[in-house]
């Protein structure tokens, strides 16, 4: 039998092309060498003493906690402010003191309203305190499916994704779409968890210059040439468009209608961010869309925060149902942590009601924030105000900011807010940014509006920053820290300036706007054309 | 069961040919086909050999080689969308125990084939092209190498 087989082998080779033979022994050696190859990882050269040594003495070890962080921290803590004891509501109570509040997020003002405490308390009693769990792990209660329902009733889309946390709802929206390959455009301004989105997506960010549409225009035509040029490689891309209604960092509206027409026209999808505008803008504060009139549905998905207006906690993301149900599985920030606590969904469901039921408050909202923006216009001589004058957050800019130093800016700022708070007992707040920013903006005084604010308390932090700002000589200070190279500005803004003074003089008692209207080195900052004061007089004679 | 983010691996496509019993399985799977090609009648040893090892390595090709990703939702943010299978194994790790599976059945398949076929130039021709297909992309410096940029994107 053996012998048999043998032969037949024998046999075969014998008759076998030789070309053949030399293959399969070739094959064989090679087989042989590859079984005795070792892993590529396992074969790491050992490092000699002194190069150990070298790599050794080059580590320098980092802090444990990021200098930036602990920066931060003094910086909120221990520079002006102390320790906040009760609720930061139109009034906050710092270290036994109380001030006007217009630091904090609360612009309906909901966070005073008893009817959300009530609701929360009834949560409280029905549920216990926590949620214990992420949403796909036992961690879903009944009031966040209904208030994921209300969210997408009121904006009448969908359905509704509830994170426990605004910055991480947007923030694990967009890495959960876009993918390493697939490019993002942005507007350079966009807030700081849009930024770290768009980190975390590994997608190509192309920023396009803020608020302009002719800039995403280009960008997108630039880009569909390139895809021209490659359309295999143009097939496999994403694209997507992030925007946000109203700017967190700058107050400035987003011309949302024509960026939906472009995204439209170059199929590119649309994210908005609407944390600051929900609740806020529309006639009924269904957000940028209402007052804009945006279809939402061309918008793939509009997220938005209960932190802002709605005096709650959380994030949510809201589209049609095939976009949004996506997240359910793959936004990391809903599927890893722990579902927002049942309370806070409470009232959260009654600020939502609350806003439906009476759009008034809107309405109210929207007056003061145009007030605002036109007091400060008017009564400030040394700061513009460079947001959109129906933005719930004023960003108020030192003037000369293009030509000082960043950290004179921020200190000048500084002096200002502590001085404010000690003989007008205001709060007021200068947004702490990251170096890390990709736009870091200019060092400002950010006053956020809080319905329940009187006409007459809004011309009283007016007041109060013009009252400081001369008693502290801040006019002065920004001269003389002007740097050498900028003589020219220097000597521009002086005359401008005394000039000023004169026509003070001669107008007592009249604003300084027109003053400052009449050189523009004063306002150094540009202002967007669109925020420029309407009915003045009209304003004035509401109080 | 093959999880997304089971036993701390993002992507499934790493480690799921070198788990307990895949060698075991794919030869069984290799056999069956071998067997029910034997089975149909007008196919005489040397056909059924040939077209074993010419299905094998297609199919061989074709996954390993030519598709591109992972079949699931996997979160490493599309770090695998341009990687073929057999550039997923193992993290891209050379001379690792799968891959070396995976080597050496294709070449001991057509040692058989050759054998079986008494090296015959017109069963040859296939059984080398075919071979030639799932060797050469195999090779450690053609990893992540599109050749003429065929399926780059």
């Amino acid at each position: 039998m053996l012998n048999a087989v043998l032969a037949f082998i024998y046999q075969n080779l014998i008759e076998a092309p030789s070309y053949h033979l030399y293959l399969e022994a070739f094959l064989a050696l090679w087989l042989f060498w590859l079984i005795r190859q070792r892993k590529k990882a396992e074969k790491k050269k050992r490092l000699t003493q002194e190069e150990e040594q070298l790599i050794i003495n080059a580590w320098q070890p980092k802090p444990l906690v990021d200098e930036e962080v602990t920066n931060m921290e003094s910086y909120d803590n221990g520079g002006i402010w102390g320790p906040i004891t009760g609720r930061p509501g139109k009034t906050v109570e710092i270290d036994g003191e109380k001030y006007l509040n217009v630091a904090t997020h609360n612009y309906l003002g909901l966070l005073d309203s008893q009817e959300l405490d009530d609701a929360a308390e009834q949560c409280i009693r029905r549920y216990g305190v926590g949620s214990c769990g992420p949403r796909g792990f036992y961690g879903t209660v009944d009031v966040h499916i209904e208030l994921e329902e209300k969210i997408a009733r009121f904006l009448n889309l969908e359905e509704t994704a509830l994170y426990s946390y605004g910055f991480a709802a947007v923030a694990s929206a967009i890495p959960s779409y876009a993918k390493a390959g697939d490019i993002i455009f942005a507007d350079e301004q966009v807030s700081y968890p849009i930024q770290r989105g768009l980190a975390a997506s590994r997608s190509s960010i192309i920023y396009f210059k803020h608020n302009s549409w002719e800039n995403l225009q280009e960008e997108l035509e630039k880009q569909r040439e390139t895809d021209k040029k490659n359309a295999k490689k143009a097939k496999t891309i994403r694209r997507f468009c992030v925007v946000e209604g109203i700017y967190t960092k700058s107050g400035t509206m987003c011309p949302l209608k024509e960026v939906t027409d472009l995204c439209k026209q170059y199929k590119v999808r649309l994210f908005v961010d609407e944390s600051i505008s929900f609740g806020v803008l529309g006639r009924t504060g269904r957000g940028l869309t209402e007052h804009l009139d945006v279809d939402r549905k061309d918008i793939d998905f509009i997220s938005g925060s209960l932190e802002h207006s709605c005096a709650s906690f959380g994030g949510f993301i809201v589209g049609p149902s095939y976009v949004v149900d996506h997240q359910r599985i793959s936004g990391l920030g809903y599927c890893f942590s722990a579902s927002l606590p049942p309370l806070l969904a409470g009232s959260g469901i009654k600020a939502l009601e609350i806003i439906e039921q009476s759009p008034e408050i809107i309405q109210d909202v929207q007056d003061k924030c145009v007030y605002m923006h036109q007091t400060f216009m008017n009564k400030l001589t040394f700061f513009r105000v460079t947001s959109h004058e129906l933005s719930p957050l004023k960003f108020l800019s030192l003037v000369g900011s293009k030509v000082l130093a960043y950290d004179v800016i921020k200190d000048l700022i500084e002096q200002v807010i502590i001085h404010v708070k000690e003989h007008h007992k205001i709060a007021l707040v200068q947004p702490y940014y990251l170096e890390s920013e990709h736009e870091l903006p200019l060092p400002s005084i950010r006053v956020s509006i809080n319905r329940l604010l009187t006409y007459k308390e809004i011309d009283s932090i007016a007041a109060a920053i013009e009252d400081v700002s001369n008693s502290i000589n801040l006019y002065d200070s920004v001269i003389s820290n002007i740097p050498t190279q900028f003589e020219e500005t220097k000597a521009d803004m002086i005359k401008s300036y005394e000039a000023y003074l004169k026509w003070k003089q001669q107008n007592n008692g009249i604003t300084g706007k027109e003053a400052l209207e009449q050189d523009e080195v004063f306002e150094p900052l540009e202002i967007a054309e669109d925020s420029a004061p309407k009915k003045i007089a009209d304003l004035h004679s509401r109080n | 069961m093959i999880q997304v983010g089971g036993h701390g691996q993002e992507n499934p496509n790493v480690h799921w040919l070198g788990s307990r019993g895949m060698w075991f399985t794919y030869l069984v799977v290799m056999f069956a086909l071998h067997l029910f090609l034997l089975s149909i009648p007008f196919l005489t040893i040397p056909l059924a050999w040939t077209f074993t090892n010419v299905i094998h390595n297609t199919c061989h090709f074709i996954f390993l080689h030519m598709l591109k990703g992972a079949p699931w939702e996997i979160q490493d943010q599309g770090a695998a969308r341009v990687l073929t299978h057999w550039e997923q194994i193992d993290y891209g790790i050379q001379y690792t125990r799968t891959r070396k599976f995976l080597t050496i059945v294709p070449i001991v398949l057509f040692f058989l084939a050759s054998f079986y076929t008494r090296h015959d130039a017109g069963h040859f021709v296939p059984n080398f092209v075919t071979l030639m297909f799932v060797l050469i992309p195999k090779l450690p410096q053609f990893h992540r190498v599109r050749l003429f940029g065929i399926n780059k994107y």
